[in-house]
This record gives structure tokens, C-alpha cells and sequence, in this order.
């Protein structure tokens, strides 16, 4: 019997960061194992609409495909999340793809994510080493802490922590979870302590860890499943008893 | 030397959240003294009023007036009121309302539960400040004066609860403040770290609804009382006859 | 020149910036131009593990007998003074990374864990959990955002490499790049530039590799006058799930924790995996290799998969499938060790690899070959040094697990300082007219595209292309099916020429983008497909069932393809291998070396 079962997308375009937003609807023929971007490729191989018209590919970012590299990060259906991992199968139909809201629009589904690699340079997230020289092996590390780091240290960048929180706007100019919980990391790292009261000092500048609300979308939205929140409070904790302690000691 | 032109005019990327601001304002205390006065002192005045002052209603009205002759008695009362009381809770709720002004409240497309309390405890301050300022301009500042007459408070209290409107108010506006101040703890040893684990900060939340149930219960049980007394004077010869005790009659 | 080199790196994964690191601490300033965030690059898709024999579980490991397995899984196709500096520098690059707070999986004492890999019977392989490539990036992206926020390093993301301007005495001055967003093509001069932009894998079509690695650039050098070395060496992975829109990696770590590769014994056996008895399966890589056992190399491995599936017709439900078992291990120490990629299979197949064994298939996973370079990292042209993936020198003919981010990171740290020290004693050029002149032939290339008006959809024309090279050019190579496909490359070239974009606009255009990507991956497809038919052996990942034999008298040597501009076609020329370290010797798995 022939494969009638199709596929229905709704996606947002926007040709440049001036221009206005308009829905293209595509209809694509099922087949097992398709997810978002592999859908975005039969389109770009056919780029017809639903309707009939001609038009262009889609514009979005991705790499990977495999979860790891953080490009893909868009709205589906509404909600931040992974495109390379949203399987069709498992999605309803018509399937919305939106760019994030929260950050400038490139194109299509690209945005501008610059800002959490402008928050992490403020913060200072690195470990500060003397030189790539040879100086030895590192600080001894117990199993523990090792798998106590190495959650945080899977954090893609996707941004997703940030587009899903409702205190990250243009209003508050919130840093966002992402880039919190890479303090945490730095912050218990042996050598990457040097640099904490520094750390801590950044967050507690406007747009730091008091914009805070605890609504938790950060952690549930996660495509990496960090503890984003655990993060919030440990740090929220060491940031309030420094700036507390220095109207003491400084 | 080489670099030239483009032969497009750039379309400039603008917007977005912005970046971190390291060093620069002082919203992290603004911020912090807003989660700090709702525990202190706002927090700590709901508690006694609700589960000491307004429990002593549950004692009959001579035990409610000896409870507001107590207060009433207190040295330097309306420096208390106004410096432990009033400017707290006003600084609490317009800094509040900044706060709920300058978030994105988007339950629609993430209905988990950390995102419903994050937009609760919004609604329950807006909905706890109105009843707030109206219950104080009744029972402060119109109608008989409490501190002078405390034997009037029963039947003040009830020419109000007796109306059922005004009791469905009294019950939201207790709902809504005991839900504001127990999520409220919650969200202050969250933030502070104070409770940091996933594991413990889900316990934590536990005590917390129960301390909520604890709050509306007695604040309930109070308001029950007063319903279920008969009708008791609220004017100064009456009041002085309640404050006398039984045994004088009417 | 100046005491302040300036150096250009291409490619911001492990190789690129492990260069930009060794440069900006020598007080030089790079500019870094990356397709994609430099933290977003495909290094991150390394999962198992970074070889270094630091002998710390008491085996008697030592560098010498990682560069042993290393020259002898490559089948004496490397040259060997550079590997064999490499596993020495190996030690020492794992302990940086462990300065620089990567978290590796420890030993209950604090110190680095290791786990075993294919080709290797020593535990030689540090990890992190199952991400090392990603932690490993993460580690220098933070050093080099460090130097960024100092002023030494300038970034520039979403910039596309489309040449290097060569002056008249063909010597490299700069690059020619293209914004992807204002699609303004610009060119910058440099001292020397490092080419550091991955593999190839796009030209296969579906492969483990990220859409970036489509082996443009190194394709466009090639193009202007740069050897490309080795070309038809493309590594299989035995292990990927095949998908829609890539092959996911399965690492080879799985089987390093004990992971078993089995068929059921009977063709057509379509019982639930787990009801099969112990006796009614086989696991043939064990029956085969017993010294090695499922740990063989993956060429080898990859070969054996073949057989039993093509030959033996016990793919899993008569498909090209195989089961990878993990389900006899603990649970916990999967969580432990694997859980990123146990992840990637619970996430893109449905499945819990914990409770029922993975379906599995070989598929395109790395180039052996690439830009030719000398012991410095230096290309024949002067001015461009290469380090990574997209350079040929440390692999052979078939990379070992474990040994590509170690080959990297060594890699840029050599390319880096070699650059400074050539920018250092560099002449200045015979006037700059050329950058004008290269941005225009760009400009005009970029023209050419939006107004071609033919039928040809290039992204419909990539996917024929990949399906052929993939069933050609991969694991079981013919000469006639190898010539046939370069005259089908030749066809699709011609076809090239009526390409239709869809899309004209002069804003984010991915349609121009990836259309001048496929120009070069179809340049460079003819460079794997002539190297491979010209090859008349079978050596490492190049097997040719009509040549089953390795032929070292005839082809112990490098291949190193030029280009041909007036012919429009590649040249070929072969170097001899230097094997001044160790004698070739059979490489058999089946029997101890």
C-alpha cells in the first residue's frame, strides 16, 4: 500500500532581523526515524510550501545532530528544546517551529546567542593555569567530586535555561542558570578557586543572581538534565555570605 | 590595509537580552532586602497575628481583647507599627510588584509546578497587599479605635465577618498571604542557600505547605470563631463592659 | 617582521584553538574564524576517550608501545618520527587537560582512570564519562576565552574560510573569508595562517561527522596549490546507529566496558533479543579475534560486520544490523562510565541500551587522509601549517580509538608555535594586490551562484553524491565501481554548472553557503575516488577484495594528490613513508602481534 501518513510543519520566518515574521505551513511524507532537522533538510532538498509556492530553505543553526554541540536550541510546539532530538513520532501535529524569542533573530529559526558567552567571559569561567607547560599532573580529585563536576560541565550552551526563564528579558538583563551553574563548576574546581571572590562579585552586579524567581523552567527544560537549580541555591548562598561578610571586612 | 568593503549594506543585529553588568548597580540588595523583609519582619508580624492575636479569638472575645489590650500596650507602639509593620510591607509589595512588572510570567508553554509557584506567589502578594491595606484602613484607621477600646475588636471583626462577602475576603486574603509567606520560606532558604539538594529542597517544601496548612487552619478556625459568637459591641460603652469580663450584664 | 606575529587559525575545535593557545602564550595574536561557535565544533562529538600511556595500572604501558599500536593499527602507512613524538607528548597533554579542569573519571585514590580501546591490549584511555571530546573542548574554549577577554585572540564566528591570498611568489599573506550573516566577503592579512577545520565527512552524505565538516576548506587549498596526502583513507566506524539526518556514533567505548557484538546464528531468527540463548548466538568478533576480541581495530571490525551481514545474511531481521549487548553489565557502571552515549541511543532510537542490546551499523566516521604537511605542520605552501583532522600525518591507514583528540591537541601545539616561528623570519610581500584580486574572484564565484538559473537543487544533488561515495568509495572498494564513480563526479560537476539556489536573497543565505561547500567536497570526492582505484592493495581502511593482500614493496607510500587547474582534475604523486623506527610487519589481529 502506498505511504500516505504525511507530516505537517508551521514555521516562523523572518528574512533579517528587520523584517516581519510570517508561518510557512509544509507538508512532508512520513517515514520512520524522522525528527526536526532531517524534516528541515526534505525541505531544503523541496523547498515548496504546502499550498504549492515556491520558496526559500530554512535558515537555522545546527552542527551535531547529536545533542552535544548546543546549535539546534529552538521553540517546538512552544517549548525551548533541541531539534535534532525531537523526534516527529513523538511530537503533535502541525508541528510549530519558532525561533527563540529572547534573543535577536538572525533568520528563520537562527538567533543571536552571543550574550551567554559574553556572561561567561564575565564571569571568568576558566581555571586559571600558569602556562600550557609542563608543570606536572593536576590536583588530585576524588571519584565524588568528580561526578559531582562533571554534570555541570556537560552544559552545551543551547540557552535553552535562558529562553524558558521568566525573569530572563530584556527588562531584568538576567545572566540566566547557564552560565550560574558554570560558577558553581569553576567555583569547586581546586585551581579554578583562585578566581571566586571574583566570580561571586560579578553575579551580585545588575542582571545577577538576585533576578532570580525560582520559577525552575531552567532545570526541566535542560536538554542535559543539569542541576541548575541545586546550582542557583549553592551559589546564591556563597554570593550572599561574601557580600554580606565584605560590608565587614572591607 | 586589505580589508574591504562589503558590497550589502549589513542589516545590524540589535537587541536582546543584555549581558551581565559586573560591578554596576545595586538591585542585588534592593533584591535581597526584599527576600529578607518578607521573612523579617512581615513574615515574622503574619505569624503572630495570625497564629497568637487572631488565635486568642478563638478563646472568645475577652481573651481577643486582652490580646489587643496586650498589643495596644506595647511601648512606642506606632513606631513599631510604622517601622516593623508598615514600611516593610510596603516596601515588600511595591518592590514586589516591580518584580512581577519585570517578569514574563509564561505558565502557557511550561505548566510545570516550579512555574505555577513562581506566578502564585505573584498573584497571592497582589491579592494579600489589596486585602492587606484594606483590612488595615478598616480596623486601624476607621471606625472605632482599637488601642483605645480593645474590648470593641470582637465585635469590630465580626460587623465585618458577619457580611459574607467580606468573609469570603477574609478567607482569600488569609489563603492568599499564609500561601505567599509559607512558599515564601521556601523560596528564601532556596535562593539563600539554605536548602540547596534537589532531595532537600523537596523535603523543605513539605514543611512548608504543611506550615501553610497550619496558617489557614487557625486563621480559619479564628474567623469560624467569630462567626460563631453572638454579635458584640462595638462601641466604647460596650467595649469597656467586654474588657470588664462576664458577670457585669448589658 | 614584527615581534608581535599575527597568526590566522581556521577551525575553533580541539587543533584550532590548541594552536590559538600556544600562540597567543608566545605573544602572538590569532585570529580564530569558525563556522560555528568555536565551543559548538565537532570535537564535541568525540565520546570515548584521549590516549596516553601513563602506565598507570601497572600493565608495563609505555609511549614506545602506544606508538607501536598506533604505527602498527595504521598498517605502516604513517610516518613515524611524528608519531612517535606524539605518544611521547601524549603524557603530558593529559596532564595539561587535567590542569585545565577537565573532569576525568577518577580512580578511588584521586588519579586518572583509564579504560581500555580497540587495538591496544593496555588501559591507555583517559575519559569523562562518555563525552572526553566535549570536556576536553570545553577546557581549551575556556583558555582561549580567557585570551579573548585579554585582547589576544579576536573571534570571528559565523565567518566562513574561503581561500588563502597567496602572493605572487605564492606565498600565503592572509585569508579570504565570507560573513554568513551579511555575506560580505572580506579578506585579512596574517604572518602564516593554520588550517585547522576537520574532516571530510560530508561527502559521504550521512556520517557520524557534524554538518560542518564537509572538508571545504581543505579542498579549496587543494584547489590552490596545496598536496592533499592519503586521500582515499576514510575511516568506518563498525558502531553507529543509522538515522535520518546523520549516523549517530556508538562509541567504541561501549565495547571497552565490555560491550559484546553479536548475530543470531540462524538467518531470519526474529525472536526478541533477549530470548535468545547464549548457544544460539555468535559473537563472532570473539570467535574471530580471541586475543582482541571485540576490541579489534574498527577497520577490522567494521570488515568482520560486513561479512556476517552481506555474506553470512545474518543482518537482524534480514537487515544490515547487528546487536551491540551491554545488557549483561551492571547497570550502575554503564550510568558511570557510558551514560552520554547510552543517552544519545535512549534519545534518538526509543530504546533502553540497559535492557535491551543496541542495533547497530558501520558508517563514514574519520578522514585518515587530508592537506599534506611536513614534521612541523607546515603544507607545501609557505604560510599554511594544518593540524587536526584535516591533516593526514598521524592516523596511516586506519586511526586507532582514542588516538584522534590526542593527534589534535599535539597537532596544534606543534602547528602554533611553527607558525610564530615562520612568521617570525617572514619577508615582507611583493605589494598587496593580491587580497583585491581574491576577494574579487570570490565576489565573482558568489555572483556566479545567485545568478545561476538551472535546474540542479544542491542539496538533492549532495545526497546522490554521498549515496554513491558511500557505496563505492567506503569499505569494500572495486576499481571498476571506483572509475565509474569518477566519471559520475565528473557528470555531477557538469551538472554543478546549472545549479539553482531558491534562494537569492544577501542575508543568512545557507543555500550559497552550502552550495560552495559542495563544490569543493566534489572536487575533493575525485581525490578519494582516483587515490582509491589507484591503490592496488589492501591496507588498513582501503580493502580491495581484488587486491586482498598489503603490498608494501609497491605502495608503502603516501599518496599526495595535486591539483590540476588547467586539466580540472587531480594529479598524483607518491612519497615513500618513513619507517626509520620500526620494521613493517604483518598486521594481524587474530593472533598476537
Amino acid at each position: 500500500m502506498a505511504n500516505t501518513k504525511t507530516v505537517i510543519l508551521k514555521i516562523k520566518r523572518q528574512d533579517n532581523p528587520n523584517a516581519k515574521s510570517h508561518w510557512e505551513e509544509f507538508e512532508l511524507a512520513w517515514h520512520p526515524g524522522m525528527n526536526v532537522i532531517s524534516s528541515m533538510m526534505e525541505i531544503a532538498r523541496n523547498p515548496v510550501t504546502r499550498d504549492g509556492k515556491a520558496t526559500t530553505p530554512i535558515t537555522y543553526d545546527s552542527n551535531c545532530l547529536e545533542e552535544v554541540c548546543g546549535s539546534c536550541a529552538m521553540l517546538i510546539n512552544g517549548r525551548a528544546r533541541m531539534a535534532c532530538s525531537a523526534l516527529i513520532d513523538k511530537l503533535e501535529q502541525p508541528i510549530r517551529l519558532e525561533p527563540f524569542t529572547k534573543f535577536p533573530v538572525i533568520r528563520d529559526l537562527a538567533v543571536d546567542r552571543s550574550v551567554l558567552f559574553e556572561n561567561l567571559k564575565t564571569v571568568k569561567a576558566w581555571v586559571p593555569i600558569d602556562g600550557t607547560y609542563d608543570l606536572g599532573s593536576g590536583p588530585r580529585i576524588s571519584p565524588e567530586e568528580q561526578e559531582a563536576a562533571y554534570p555541570l560541565s556537560r552544559c552545551i550552551s543551547c540557552c535553552c535555561c535562558m529562553e524558558a526563564c521568566p525573569q530572563f528579558n530584556d527588562d531584568t538583563g538576567f545572566v540566566g542558570a547557564a552560565t550560574i551553574s558554570q560558577v558553581r563548576l569553576f567555583n569547586t574546581h581546586p585551581t579554578g578557586a583562585a578566581l571566586k571572590r571574583e566570580r561571586l562579585a560579578a553575579l551580585i552586579g545588575d542582571g545577577g543572581i538576585q533576578e532570580c524567581g525560582y520559577a525552575q523552567n531552567c532545570v526541566e527544560v535542560c536538554p542535559k538534565d543539569i542541576p541548575l537549580t541545586q546550582s542557583i541555591s549553592e551559589v546564591g548562598g556563597e554570593v550572599i555570605r561574601q557580600a554580606v561578610g565584605d560590608l565587614f571586612r572591607k | 590595509m586589505a580589508a574591504t568593503a562589503s558590497p550589502v549594506a549589513p542589516v545590524p543585529v540589535k537587541g536582546g537580552v543584555a549581558p551581565l553588568r559586573a560591578g554596576q548597580g545595586y538591585s542585588f540588595w534592593l533584591r535581597r532586602l526584599h527576600s529578607l523583609t518578607g521573612i523579617v519582619p512581615v513574615g515574622a508580624f503574619l505569624f503572630e497575628h495570625i497564629l497568637i492575636s487572631n488565635a486568642s479569638a478563638i478563646g472568645g472575645p475577652i481573651a481577643y481583647a486582652r490580646q489587643v489590650r496586650f498589643l495596644a500596650s506595647l511601648p512606642l507602639v506606632p513606631i513599631l507599627e510604622l517601622f516593623g509593620i508598615w514600611l516593610p510591607i510596603l516596601f515588600h509589595a511595591l518592590y514586589g510588584f516591580y518584580i512581577w512588572y519585570r517578569g514574563e510570567t509564561n505558565v502557557g508553554e511550561y505548566p510545570w509546578t516550579g512555574n505555577w509557584m513562581y506566578a502564585a506567589q505573584r498573584w497571592t502578594g497582589g491579592i494579600a497587599f489589596a486585602y492587606i491595606l484594606w483590612h488595615t484602613w478598616t480596623m486601624r484607621f476607621t471606625g472605632i479605635d482599637l488601642h483605645e477600646f480593645p474590648g470593641a475588636s470582637f465585635g469590630k471583626v465580626q460587623s465585618e465577618v458577619f457580611q459574607t462577602p467580606l468573609f469570603l475576603f477574609y478567607v482569600v486574603g488569609l489563603i492568599a498571604a499564609s500561601w505567599h509567606f509559607a512558599y515564601g520560606i521556601w523560596l528564601f532558604c532556596a535562593k539563600w542557600g539554605i536548602v540547596s539538594g534537589e532531595q532537600a529542597r523537596k523535603r523543605f517544601l513539605i514543611l512548608c505547605l504543611a506550615f501553610f496548612f497550619v496558617l489557614t487552619g487557625v486563621g480559619l478556625a479564628s474567623l469560624t470563631s467569630f462567626r460563631s459568637h453572638a454579635l458584640q459591641p462595638t462601641d466604647s460603652a460596650g467595649a469597656s463592659m467586654v474588657e470588664a469580663g462576664p458577670g457585669t450584664t448589658n | 617582521m614584527a615581534s608581535s606575529p599575527k597568526i590566522i587559525v581556521i577551525g575553533g575545535g580541539l587543533a584550532g584553538l590548541s594552536a590559538v593557545i600556544k600562540i597567543a602564550e608566545m605573544g602572538g595574536h590569532v585570529d580564530l574564524f569558525s563556522i560555528v561557535p568555536v565551543k559548538r565544533s565537532h570535537s564535541v562529538c568525540a565520546q570515548g576517550g584521549i590516549n596516553a600511556a601513563k602506565n598507570l595500572k601497572g600493565e608495563g604501558d609505555s609511549t614506545w608501545k602506544h606508538f607501536d599500536d598506533t604505527i602498527y593499527g595504521g598498517d605502516f602507512l604513517a610516518n613515524q618520527p611524528p608519531v612517535k613524538a606524539m605518544c611521547e607528548a601524549a603524557p603530558g597533554i593529559i596532564d595539561l587537560l587535567d590542569r585545565m579542569g577537565v573532569p576525568f573519571n577518577r580512580t578511588p585514590e584521586g588519579l586518572l582512570d583509564f579504560r581500555r580501546f580497540g587495538g591496544t591490549l593496555y588501559n591507555r584511555t583517559a575519559f569523562a564519562g562518555a563525552t572526553t571530546g566535549q570536556q576536553l573542548l570545553y577546557a581549551l574554549d575556556e583558555q582561549v576565552r580567557r585570551y579573548e577577554s585579554e585582547g589576544k585572540v579576536k573571534k570571528y564566528e559565523h565567518w566562513e574560510f574561503l581561500s588563502a591570498v597567496l602572493d605572487s611568489n605564492k606565498i600565503c599573506r592572509g585569508i579570504c573569508a565570507m560573513d554568513l550573516r551579511s555575506m560580505e566577503v572580506r579578506t585579512f592579512p596574517a604572518d602564516a595562517i593554520i588550517i585547522a577545520t576537520g574532516g571530510n565527512g560530508a561527502i559521504f552524505g550521512k556520517s557520524t561527522n557534524s554538518v560542518v565538516c564537509t572538508g571545504s576548506a581543505q579542498s579549496a587549498l587543494y584547489q590552490q596549490g596545496c598536496f592533499y596526502g592519503n586521500g582515499e583513507f576514510i575511516q568506518v566506524h563498525p558502531t553507529c546507529i543509522p538515522g535520518e539526518d546523520k549516523l549517530r556514533l556508538m562509541s567504541e567505548s561501549a565495547r571497552g566496558e565490555g560491550g559484546r557484538v553479536w548475530v543470531p546464528k540462524t538467518p531470519g531468527d526474529n525472536r526478541d533479543p533477549l530470548s535468545i540463548p547464549q548457544s544460539e548466538r555468535w559473537y563472532f568478533l570473539e570467535e574471530w579475534y580471541p586475543k582482541y576480541g571485540n576490541l579489534v581495530p574498527r577497520d577490522i571490525a567494521t570488515r568482520a560486520i560486513f561479512k556476517v551481514v552481506f555474506e553470512h545474511n545474518l543482518g537482524i531481521d534480514g537487515k544490515p544490523m547487528v546487536y551491540l549487548d551491554l545488557t549483561h553489565i551492571d547497570p550502575k557502571i554503564l550510568d558511570r562510565k557510558l551514560e552520554g552515549i547510552l543517552e544519545i541511543y535512549e534519545k534518538f532510537v526509543g530504546d533502553d541500551p540497559r535492557k535491551v542490546p543496541m542495533k547497530i551499523f558501520p558508517g563514514m566516521h574519520y578522514t585518515m587522509g587530508g592537506l599534506w604537511i611536513d614534521f612541523n605542520q607546515a603544507t607545501n605552501i609557505p604560510g599554511i601549517y594544518a593540524a587536526g583532522e584535516c591533516e593526514y600525518q598521524y592516523h596511516g591507514a586506519n586511526r586507532l580509538g582514542a588516538n584522534s583528540l590526542v593527534s589534535c591537541i599535539f597537532g596544534g601545539f606543534v602547528a602554533g608555535p611553527a607558525a610564530v616561528q615562520y612568521a617570525r623570519n617572514l619577508q615582507t610581500a611583493p605589494g598587496n594586490g593580491h587580497f583585491d584580486a581574491e576577494r574579487k574572484h570570490q565576489e565573482e564565484n558568489n555572483s556566479m551562484l545567485m545568478k545561476s538559473d538551472g535546474k540542479e537543487n544542491p542539496f538533492r544533488l549532495w545526497q546522490e553524491f554521498g549515496e554513491l561515495m558511500t557505496a563505492n568509495c567506503t569499505v569494500i572498494r572495486y576499481n571498476n565501481k571506483l572509475k565509474e564513480t569518477d566519471s559520475k563526479l565528473c557528470e555531477m560537476l557538469e551538472r554543478f554548472r546549472h545549479i539553482n539556489l531558491n534562494d537569492r536573497t544577501q542575508w543568512a543565505n545557507t543555500s550559497v553557503v552550502f552550495t560552495r561547500q559542495l563544490y569543493n567536497m566534489l572536487q575533493l570526492g575525485r581525490v578519494i575516488a582516483q587515490g582509491a582505484a589507484m591503490r592496488n592493495e589492501s591496507r588498513g581502511a582501503h580493502y580491495k577484495p581484488d587486491f586482498p593482500e598489503r603490498d608494501d614493496k609497491n605502495w608503502l607510500k603516501t599518496t599526495k594528490a595535486y591539483f590540476a587547474p588547467d586539466a580540472d582534475e587531480p594529479k598524483f604523486e607518491f612519497e615513500a613513508v618513513d619507517i626509520s623506527l620500526i620494521p613493517p610487519r604483518p598486521r594481524k589481529y587474530d593472533a598476537v602481534k
